[in-house]
């Protein structure tokens, strides 16, 4: 099966992924691997972005649920941002509101890692 | 949107995205790999495995899991009651439920601990029992509502018709496979036939051993420097075996006679292309135009050929090759009335008997490949097998090169 790259970037040592427009098991399958890299060289902070998601397939949820579970067993946090509102519908059903921490946007997200590691510093 | 309405929604689209998956052209490990994660992403459930059920030996295998320390391959142990059991639920079966699967969990305690199993779907095909799919409890803890079981049913039901549909395909590949080592095995066994038959009509004269198997050498190699392939060249180069064939019935003294034959023997022995004929049309011989090549191989392309007195192109281009080979091989070889001839004076006589006793285009494709092999531009030796090494290289070669001038000289006076 043919691979393909997702973007991400790394902020302050929060890596920051986006699925792109579909997030199916391609695309599924690419921000798994990134964030197992990512986790591997250590970094315990991810945001997904999901500002030009405009659908999410059964196959997608199921390799989130996968990525959800590996930042956990990793000690990490996972925040996802920018779901639009039928994307937020799906979860709601799926139930997986209230296993995930949904924020508005990335900003938000990074104030919010920041406010994390600044309390841990205190 | 209402959220029943939602999750019907993602659950349709589900089975739309499983159907498309199932009748694609993945490899099947890859469709069962995605089918689990979309039963799984449909029910928001963590971890899970499909497995095959195989009846001998009976055991249940891992072909495709998700979640942690799950490795594919793994055996599951099931009893035969257990199998029948599952081979009749039409619905996800509950794992701690007391049911037909009490000693299941037990025995597979380890694999269900690591896949947190709380239900097993059956995939059932026909009636019969094609693998489970094991699911964890939900992501979110919360029960499967009827709604969860009735879609995980839908899916299995999927699941176990492409499992179906993957073991049907196995097993039709197996037996076009078999069905290829037969064929490949009659194949030989028909050439080694017709080689043998051959080898049986050249006993017949103390002078012709081989004649036959150089015929049809030399046919197969002229044909091909036509430019024929495939079936063609091999119906050619079995006539080049067969075409003696009629001389099966023609009496060994007139085969061997030294002496000039009687009116009464050439008669008796010109019988063989007809012979051979009714002989060959006779078995239900894949070829037909093989049988009719043999016939027409003492036919001339000037009329005065037997037994039909065909002219030019009514005489099948394979047998005017045979009529091209039978004769140079009966020129390169000793015969009970001659000795064998030197190839400038076979090449005279075939010169002398184009357009007359041989097509043209055949003799210059003849002559075409008889200088390739002289000069080493192709490294085969068909037609100078039997000429060995003794013979005026360089005349020859002219002669050649004449007689391919003349000829294509000829063509273009036949095209104006």
């Amino acid at each position: 099966m043919r691979r393909i790259e997702i973007r991400s970037k790394l902020v302050e040592n929060t890596a920051i992924l986006y699925p792109g427009p579909y997030l199916n098991q391609l695309r599924g399958e690419a921000i798994e691997n990134r964030c197992l890299e990512l986790l591997s060289e250590g970094v315990r902070s991810v945001v997904i972005n999901f500002e030009d998601t405009e659908l999410i397939n059964s196959i997608g949820v199921s390799i989130l649920i996968g990525v959800i579970e590996s930042i956990h067993e990793s000690s990490g946090k996972l925040l996802l941002t920018n779901l639009s509102e039928s994307n937020r519908e799906l979860f709601d059903v799926l139930g997986l509101l209230s296993q995930v921490e949904i924020i508005e946007s990335e900003e938000q997200a990074l104030a919010s890692f920041r406010g994390l590691t600044g309390a841990a510093l205190c | 949107m209402e959220p029943a309405t939602r999750k019907l929604l993602h659950s349709l689209t589900a089975l739309a995205d499983l159907g498309a998956e199932i009748s694609s052209t993945h490899e099947f490990d890859e469709v069962m790999s995605a089918s689990l994660h979309t039963m799984l992403g449909t029910l928001a459930m963590s971890r899970g495995a499909i497995a095959r059920f195989s009846s001998r030996p009976l055991q249940l295998k891992v072909i495709a899991a998700k979640g942690n320390r799950i490795l594919k391959g793994e055996k599951i142990v099931l009893g035969r009651e257990e199998a029948e059991y599952l081979a009749s639920c039409s619905r996800p079966v509950g794992l701690a439920e007391g049911n037909g699967l009490a000693g299941f969990t037990s025995r597979n305690g380890d694999l269900m601990k690591r896949l947190r199993a709380g239900s097993l779907a059956p995939a059932v095909a026909r009636g019969e029992l094609m693998g489970v799919i094991l699911l964890s409890e939900k992501f979110n803890r919360e029960s499967l509502t009827e709604q969860d079981l009735a879609i995980i049913a839908a899916i299995a039901r999927h699941i176990g018709i492409a499992m179906y549909n993957h073991r049907l395909m196995v097993s039709l590949k197996r037996k076009a496979e078999e069905n290829r080592r037969l064929y490949r095995g009659m194949r030989q066994m028909y050439q080694d036939t017709i080689r043998a038959f051959a080898a049986a009509i050249d006993l017949k004269d103390a002078y012709t051993s081989g004649h036959s198997d150089r015929v049809s050498r030399y046919s197969e190699a002229i044909a091909k420097e036509m430019g024929l392939t495939g079936t063609e060249l091999e119906y050619i180069a079995v006539a080049g075996h067969l075409h003696d064939i009629g001389k099966i019935v023609v009496d060994r003294t007139i085969i061997n006679n030294p002496r000039p034959l009687t009116e009464p023997e050439f008669l008796e022995l010109n019988k063989h292309v007809t012979t051979g004929y009714e002989i060959l049309s006779s078995i239900g011989h894949p070829w037909n135009e093989i049988a009719y090549m043999t016939k027409c191989h003492h036919e001339r392309v000037d009329g005065r050929g037997y037994p039909q007195g065909l002219v030019g192109d009514q005489i099948p281009l394979g047998a005017k090759i045979v009529t091209l080979a039978d004769s140079f091989d009966a020129m390169m070889t000793d015969r009970p009335y001659r000795s064998r001839l030197p190839l400038q004076q076979a090449l005279g006589e075939l010169q002398r008997n184009t357009g007359k006793q041989f097509a043209r285009e055949v003799v210059l494709a003849f002559c075409r490949l008889l200088k390739k092999e002289i000069s080493g531009e192709i490294r085969s030796r068909v037609l100078t097998m039997t000429v060995g090494r003794k013979f005026e290289r360089e005349a020859v070669d002219s002669m050649l090169t004449s007689m391919l001038a003349a000829g294509d000289a000829g063509n273009q006076a036949m095209s104006c």
